[in-house]
């Protein structure tokens, strides 16, 4: 069972291509990260898993344990497993934290079926502490008013509560400084199972020296061209994205 | 003619006259009066005053339920009928006249101490009906009013509120709005405030139209009065909302503050028009005004008409105004949890209401 991307294609709608054929496989229990320098098309991989409409898919296929990707809305990919903590979370007034996410669990009952309120509020409250969030934040509005770190920490949170077997992180480490980084990781770390897959899309090692990957991919101008151990991390740490550059032009 | 004793009776005696004048001449609203410009009066407007003047002499259908511990709440009475003779309206002066023809039903609150209960105002009918609500809060009062319209059928519900607030009191009032999908409903609301704070949230739901004139009004002395006004609505189908406001800032070192929303989705319309009037000498004035607007189908409609009108040179004024599609990122930020559409659609625009509503309670707490 793995998140299966075959030969993907994707663009910006009635724009330019970002994604030019993408292949890449990663098994239940793996961690794989995703780093490449600006506008190779990291964020726009994770967007387009999750079926962002402001992307047109123009080739190739994505399955996930064996369902087709693509062909699912994009509430149906969450439920059915996949989750996208975002690099730049958005801001809903007037929608409590606890309400999203009541609503986000509840959606994934059978109808008719309500969460025990008593229950939930003790594991949210949980998780908070774990992530050192505090527990006011549940009444407020999702991200309103949130500082960048405490926005990261939320989309966490809801990774956490919600549970999925494929996470996509796109540049989580940024906005977070050292300490909130420990933790946040730390989080992720505790989420690590045989049934659960991570793609942690990064610029920088040092979120990757707290969350190690099992596989590092290289992606440039929309295509996974390198693939390797953690050594490849060591290497652009050191070196840039310039060897990539160079190799590619 | 027996003429009034005082030089004020005598004031008094002919802004009577002159209302009594004003309103008996007014015109049936129509669309070339500016303050009906959207309100497709030809359409509701008109049949309204038809209804009004057919029925006039007739008892007022409705019932009236109060829930008030304080015992602060009379039964309107004759004389009351002045305080509605001299009300304001932003347009519908034929309207109120109509209205005021009608007069008996309805409740007066005078407020003294602080009160730690609301009190609780219903009005219901299936019919016509036409109820007068007057509120006068006495120096240093506190009270919570909150006031249920409930129109049923093809009913008509057409009320006037008056609300007076003496030095250091401090009013907040709640108007729930609630019709049938094919009711009609107007409120004529004329707020006064001396050195007092009074904050007014309306929500309106489920009228095939809804009108409601406004006027707020900061009067004499000058320092610490405040009005906040506040609406949180949701439109759907073919409704239509006209709101106007007047902020009117007669003395200096006072506050005001709007915030209206709305959300609007099929073929309904939402209307805001608003101003903001500070007189000459009404220095170090506080005033804003914020209409903002989510529109949910290409078909939906919205004027909205802000204004300032300001003859001081010494104060902070500005206003705006807002309309756009929900948020297709936040939108989606939901859908990417896992929530389905329809109830991802419900939360963001509840959401977007709800800050008006969080802003009425929570500036009510904190007074």
């Amino acid at each position: 069972m793995s998140l299966i991307i075959r030969d993907l294609h994707a663009r910006v709608k009635d724009g330019a291509d970002i994604l030019n054929g993408i292949n890449l496989e990663i098994p239940k229990g793996e961690v794989h990260a995703i780093m490449g320098p600006n506008g190779s098309g990291k964020s726009t991989l994770s967007k387009v898993l999750c079926g962002h409409p402001a992307y047109e898919i123009t080739a190739g296929s994505v399955e996930m344990d064996g369902q087709n990707l693509l062909a699912m809305s994009v509430d149906e990919r969450s439920r059915a497993g996949l989750f996208l903590a975002f690099q730049y979370p958005v801001e809903v007034p007037g929608v409590t934290n606890a309400n999203f996410l009541r609503a986000a669990l509840e959606a994934r009952l059978p109808k008719g079926e309500e969460i025990n309120v008593v229950d939930f509020y003790k594991q949210l409250r949980g998780r908070m502490k774990s992530l050192g969030m505090d527990t006011k934040f549940t009444s407020r509005a999702v991200n309103e008013g949130f500082s960048g770190g405490e926005k990261k920490r939320n989309d966490v949170l809801q990774m956490m509560m919600l549970d999925p077997t494929y996470a996509i992180l796109d540049e989580t480490d940024s906005g977070l400084d050292v300490d909130a980084l420990r933790i946040v990781s730390d989080g992720v770390n505790a989420m690590r199972a045989p049934f659960r897959s991570f793609m942690v899309i990064t610029h920088y090692k040092r979120l990757l020296d707290y969350i190690r990957p099992d596989v590092v991919h290289v992606l440039y101008k929309g295509r996974l061209v390198r693939t390797g151990g953690f050594e490849l991390v060591d290497y652009i740490e050191e070196h840039g994205f310039d060897f990539v550059r160079n190799e590619e032009e | 003619m027996d003429f009034p004793d005082s030089g004020n009776d005598m004031k008094l005696a002919m802004e009577k006259v002159e209302a009594q004048t004003r309103l008996a001449t007014a015109p049936t609203p129509d669309r070339l009066n500016e303050n009906w410009r959207f309100g497709r009066p030809h359409k509701h407007a008109a049949a309204l005053v038809e209804l009004l003047a057919d029925t006039a002499g007739t008892p007022s259908c409705g019932t009236v339920t109060i829930e008030d511990a304080s015992g602060c709440t009379d039964k309107i009475d004759k004389e009351d009928a002045d305080s509605e003779l001299l009300m304001s309206t932003i347009g519908s002066d034929r309207i109120l006249g109509l209205h005021l023809q009608r007069f008996g039903k309805g409740a007066a609150l005078f407020i003294e101490g602080q009160l730690t209960e609301p009190i609780t105002i219903t009005y219901e009918t299936d019919s016509l009906f036409t109820p007068t609500t007057l509120i006068i809060a006495a120096p240093g009062a506190r009270a919570r009013i909150i006031e249920r319209h409930i129109t049923r059928g093809e009913g008509c519900m057409v009320c006037a509120r008056i609300v007076q607030a003496a030095e250091g009191a401090e009013l907040s009032i709640e108007l729930e709005e609630t019709g049938s999908g094919t009711s009609r409903a107007m409120n004529i609301i004329n707020i006064s405030a001396v050195q007092a704070k009074v904050r007014h949230l309306s929500r309106h739901s489920n009228h095939a139209w809804a009108r409601e004139e406004t006027i707020a009004e900061i009067l004499h002395s000058e320092g610490e009065a405040d009005i906040r006004l506040y609406s949180a609505n949701r439109l759907s189908g073919d409704q239509v909302l006209d709101q106007h406001t007047r902020q009117i800032h007669t003395a200096g070192r006072s506050a005001s503050d709007l915030l209206y929303k709305n959300v609007v989705e099929d073929n309904a319309t939402a209307i805001f028009a608003g101003n903001i009037y500070v007189e000459a000498g009404a220095h170090d004035t506080d005033a804003y005004q914020s209409n903002r607007n989510m529109l949910l189908s290409e078909k939906a409609t919205i004027h909205s008409l802000p204004g300032l009108e300001i003859l001081a040179d010494r104060v902070r004024c500005s206003h705006g105004s807002a309309s756009a599609p929900m948020d297709e990122e936040q939108l989606f930020y939901l859908l990417s949890r896992g929530i389905p559409l329809h109830e991802a659609l419900q939360l963001v625009a509840e959401g977007f209401l709800t800050d008006a509503v969080d802003r009425f309670h929570s500036t009510a707490d904190n007074d």
